[in-house]
């Protein structure tokens, strides 16, 4: 089983630090690292290497948490302990940084672009998700400032074709927001994890959003459109989300990423023990109640723990991950015949 | 004679001083019966403590949040004056903000302390102040109350 995930290589890509976070740009030829040291670096390869394209070092006084690039490519967001959000504009290899987002009380803990690139979202350790509005001149207004959780909240992920907005948090919950008569409200809150919810990723469709905790599991949460043939209960118009499979007995510490191959379905995961997993949908299991297999399993991928894993959006297969050694690794995941 | 009696079952001080046949219950049962006068009396002095208590947090944090929104409401009505004489096409999404929290406050039910979305509707308005306090772009200098969400009663 541990041939299905092949080390293609490692890099320190935030030597003396922390790595917290990388995103692929939507063609998968760059790849965005940021870290404790207050720095993004922008990696790209030449030939077999990885090479560091550019680093974004002047805009965040403190720790950077999280990285995005817009649909477009053309901009990258970072999100900052030092309570703002910055927006790097990209010419050929240099980012130059077009606006710093305020407004947040205190560490801005993750940043996200819908699909259509006109909103983003932001969330913080104050408790609060704002949606901000871009319009043509890379100006950014607030729509709307979500004050749903109890807690810090963790991660804010868009639904990969609709302006729906996910966020997980301290509070062990994960709660999704649409807009309603300009201004956003919650729609619904997915109640079943026992500790912090620390991500969330949606699966290629859409249709179902895998959350990731500090209660060592993993949850599958499905849509349920109102009048469904299954006969879920909704409230008005608003789906419901149901969760229909838990994945426990896998990890034995915090789950801190997940992510959803938007081209093979495969779900891996990073670990406090320092481990990666991918685990796959069995074939022909049950929509409404599916299993998944543990498919591979890298118990030592890095030497502390995994903070992040990114499914290159091009490459089939490729996986890159993250620690708090500083490391960045590049993976080959290939299912074997015959698993 | 009445024989043995169950201590479980209790007696009232009537029925021990009625036959003396019951002399002894008197004594056997005086724990019993302390113990219920003594619940009575803490649990009259205590529900009497008790409203003072709660009276008077209610008065605190009642007037917590009556400050916190009157303090929205001079800010939002102020600006409303600024931005009324000098509108343009580019501040409507200002205003709309503006007026949409002038509208919360006011549909904000001040005397339902019941009111089972006080909650909710006090984390709208202060998450519309943050709003129009990032689009007018001020940082404003009253202290917001840091309980957040949920007071802690």
């Amino acid at each position: 089983m541990k041939d299905s995930l092949v080390l293609l290589g490692r890099v320190p890509a935030h030597p003396d630090s922390r790595c917290w976070f990388l995103a692929w740009n939507p063609t998968g030829t760059l790849l965005a690292s940021c870290g404790g040291d207050r720095r993004v670096r922008i990696w790209g390869t030449e030939g077999d290497n990885w090479i560091c394209k550019s680093v974004l070092s002047e805009g965040h006084q403190r720790t950077v948490r999280k990285v995005a690039w817009s649909p477009c490519g053309n901009y990258l967001a970072s999100a900052s302990f030092d309570a703002t959000t910055c927006i790097w504009k990209k010419n050929q290899d240099d980012f130059e940084c077009v606006t710093t987002l305020e407004g947040h009380e205190n560490e801005v803990k993750s940043v996200a672009w819908a699909p259509s690139g006109n909103l983003l979202a932001t969330c913080s350790r104050d408790k609060s998700v704002w949606v901000w509005e871009v319009d043509e001149e890379d100006e950014y207004e607030c729509v709307s400032v979500l004050n749903s959780h109890t807690q810090d909240v963790k991660h804010v992920v868009w639904h990969p074709s609709q302006e729906l907005l996910a966020s997980a948090s301290y509070d062990d919950t994960v709660k999704l927001y649409r807009e309603e008569e300009d201004d956003w409200v919650c729609c619904a809150t997915l109640e079943g994890h026992e500790s912090t919810v620390w991500s969330l990723a949606f699966d290629p469709s859409g249709q179902r959003l895998a959350s990731c905790s500090d209660d060592r599991t993993v949850r599958i949460w499905r849509q349920y459109l109102p009048g469904n043939e299954q006969g879920v209960a909704c409230s008005g118009s608003d789906p419901s989300w149901k969760c229909i499979c838990t994945l426990s007995g896998f990890h034995s510490r915090t789950i801190y990423d997940i992510a959803w191959c938007s081209l093979t379905g495969a779900l891996a995961t990073a670990c406090g023990d320092d481990a990666i997993r991918v685990f796959e949908e069995d074939p022909g299991s049950d929509p409404q109640q599916p299993t998944f297999s543990l498919t591979a399993h890298l118990p030592q991928a890095h030497s502390q723990d995994v903070n992040c894993v990114a499914w290159n959006p091009k490459k089939r297969g490729l996986l890159a991950s993250c620690s708090d050694d500083g490391e960045m690794a590049f993976w080959k995941y290939q299912r074997l015949e015959g698993l | 004679s009445a024989g043995w009696r169950s201590p479980r079952e209790g007696t009232g001080r009537a029925a021990a001083m009625a036959g003396g046949q019951d002399l002894f219950d008197a004594i056997v049962m005086a724990d019993n019966r302390f113990h219920g006068e003594g619940y009575q009396e803490g649990y009259e002095e205590g529900s009497s403590l008790g409203i003072i208590e709660g009276r008077q947090h209610g008065t605190v944090y009642g007037a917590k949040i009556g400050s916190e929104i009157g303090c929205y409401q001079g800010f939002a009505f102020a600006w409303r004056c600024l931005l009324h004489s000098r509108a343009t096409e580019k501040d409507s999404r200002k205003m709309k903000v503006l007026e949409s929290l002038i509208s919360m406050i006011q549909k904000f039910p001040y005397g339902d302390p019941t009111y089972a979305n006080l909650h909710e509707d006090l984390d709208r308005i202060r998450g519309k102040f943050k709003q129009l306090c990032s689009l007018l772009n001020v940082q404003p200098d009253f202290k917001i109350s840091a309980e957040g969400s949920g007071l802690s009663f």
